[in-house]
């Protein structure tokens, strides 16, 4: 009765960003976070994909990695087709050519393929951090800078809930299988839902007594299992991870050469290949995705 | 008993669950002195689970209810401390072991009690280590305790509540997941901690040819009261009333109380109730012959 394993979870290895300690990747997968942001740039943010790209060749988590990017990539899809055709941008927008009853712009189509940038390459540095660490030595660290312990109890145990909801799940649907009723589709996961979280909830209540009666929040000296240290290599490479981000975040807001959304033009044919390979991709996705989780 | 010295103190102990009329415990009046081992005898319903969660504090803190009486837990009144502080003293073992769980790792899971009552680090490794082989566990240690078969995650609860080394433990129906050669160790490890550490061992259990070898008192409830504490020999051989209280009592005693009954052998009341016994006995009674 094993539910479907989330994708998103360490992979083990030895690799020399697994040896990291969690805090240096953590700093710069945030940095890159806030760089993704500050910039449109396609060619900046490309470089920096890249570089996350030889990150995830660096460990050796290419396999992991993929299979979370096969179902963002097609989802990511949907900006390319919305942003071309309703750009986040200020008017007045440039019309490129008709697409069916829509009309491509160029600062739409150069805003959809910036943001599917921007997502890859913050979650390829997203991705590296997570896969590489273990959660409980990331935890330990977080603690060690100052988060409250209960909070960091909380994540952890959230993360422990989701394989356990999907194994309650399995068995709700098993029994009422057995039971005659629907067992797949929609209609079946609908009234599920109810035993699942009643279930969640006893097991919360039963769960908080059970850690009361193991001192949990008791008063006096607490102290950590884990023992995640931080040596002086980690602590370089922390500062020049945070400095190299920080840096380019500065350059790439205070340049405004790097604005080119009206300088990067996209010809019609190009735009309406770009619009119509997304659309198909996506519902491509869609089409699939519907029918595994009307066959599971 | 040598040593007299109580460690658990009920008195007056009535609680009803909100949302019930009956009480699930009715005037429990009980005293479990320091280095015994208990065995909670009774049907399911019969109070044993609400009467352990007394121990620490559960009840009247944690659970909604109407409480009345005290309990003073090695001098401790549990209605002024949180379980959390009680935790230090008394360690419970409850019988789903699935929802007792949060850690990623058996070992951290162990590690987490330790963590909160102050174990430094370095001493932590070696009593994980202990308290893992205890239980069987060994090697075991970076495994996900939600990976585990229900036997071994129940073993997995036991040895985190044995690690904090409290000076009671509470186990509720600590066998019910746990296959047959699993159980015998589970209860000949309480019974090493009971004789070797003098902790104090407070089972719910059902089987009674177990405890009937194992334990230094039976307490058998039923509807929320006590209707016999004392020594395996002057609770078993109360053979009429557990048989009108739904209880079976060990077959050695089963047989002793057939035979008696049918007259083919007088036992005045004195039935034996282990196997042992039944057997130097039955030799004594008919074994002349050859």
């Amino acid at each position: 009765m094993q539910g479907v394993a989330i994708p998103i979870t360490m992979v083990a290895g030895d690799s020399y960003i697994h040896r990291l300690n969690p805090l240096p990747k953590l700093f710069i997968a945030l940095g890159v976070l806030i760089l993704s942001f500050a910039t449109r740039n396609p060619l900046v943010l490309g470089v920096v994909f890249a570089l996350g790209l030889v990150f995830v060749t660096a460990a050796g988590i290419w396999k992991s990695y993929l299979r979370v990017v096969g179902i963002l990539f097609p989802i990511s899809l949907t900006l390319v087709v919305m942003q071309s055709i309703a750009p986040a941008f200020p008017r007045p927008w440039t019309p490129i050519t008709d697409f069916g009853p829509f009309t491509i712009y160029q600062e739409g189509i150069y805003s959809g393929v910036s943001m599917l940038l921007r997502i890859f390459s913050m979650t390829t540095f997203a991705l590296v951090m997570i896969m590489t660490t273990h959660p409980s030595d990331l935890f330990t660290s977080l603690q060690k800078i100052g988060m409250p312990y209960v909070l960091n109890f909380i994540l952890t145990m959230t993360l422990q809930l989701i394989p356990i909801l999907q194994n309650e799940f399995a068995i709700v649907l098993s029994a009422q299988k057995s039971r005659g009723m629907k067992g797949s589709g929609f209609g079946a996961v609908l009234p599920s839902m109810v035993p699942v979280f009643v279930g969640a909830i006893e097991r919360v209540q039963q769960l908080s007594i059970s850690l009361e009666s193991r001192a949990f929040g008791s008063t006096g000296i607490k102290t950590s299992f884990r023992n995640v240290t931080m040596s002086l290599k980690d602590y370089v490479i922390m500062v020049l991870g945070v400095l190299a981000t920080l840096a380019t975040t500065v350059w790439v807001i205070a340049d405004k050469s790097l604005d080119w959304s009206r300088t990067l033009i996209f010809p019609p044919t190009l735009s309406i290949i770009i619009v119509a390979l997304a659309a198909i991709g996506f519902v491509a996705f869609f089409i699939l995705a519907i029918s595994y989780v009307l066959r599971a | 008993m040598e040593d007299k010295k109580p460690i658990i103190e009920l008195k007056d102990v009535t609680f009803t669950y909100a949302s019930t009329e009956t009480p699930a415990l009715k005037g429990v009046n009980l005293t479990i002195y320091e280095g015994e081992y208990v065995a909670l005898m009774g049907l399911n319903g019969a109070g044993k689970t609400t009467l352990q969660l007394t121990f620490n504090g559960v009840i009247p803190n944690m659970m909604m209810g109407d409480f009345e009486g005290t309990v003073i837990v090695s001098g401790m009144d549990t209605d002024e401390y949180p379980v959390r502080e009680m935790a230090k003293v008394i360690g419970l073992v409850f019988d789903n072991p699935e929802f007792q769980l949060s850690q990623m790792t058996v070992a951290e899971e162990i590690a987490l009690g330790l963590e909160n009552i102050g174990t430094p680090p370095a001493e932590m490794h070696r009593i994980i280590a202990e308290s893992l082989e205890i239980v069987g566990l060994s090697g075991f240690e970076d495994r996900s305790p939600f990976g585990l078969s229900g036997g071994q995650q129940q073993r997995l609860s036991i040895a985190s509540a044995l690690a904090m080394k409290p000076r009671i433990v509470v186990m509720d129906e600590p066998t019910s997941n746990v296959d047959p050669i699993g159980k015998e160790e589970i209860f000949a490890v309480a019974a090493q901690l009971n004789r070797e550490r003098g902790m104090t061992v407070i089972m719910a259990e059902h089987e009674v040819e177990v405890m009937a070898a194992y334990a230094d008192r039976i307490i058998v409830l039923h509807k929320g009261e006590i209707v016999l504490n004392g020594t395996p020999h002057e609770v078993f051989t109360q053979v009429d009333t557990l048989k009108s209280i739904g209880l079976r009592v060990p077959q050695a005693t089963e047989l002793a109380y057939q035979l008696d009954q049918k007259r083919l052998a007088s036992y005045a009341g004195k039935y034996p109730v282990t196997t042992e016994e039944a057997v130097q006995d039955l030799t004594d009674k008919f074994g002349k012959g050859g």
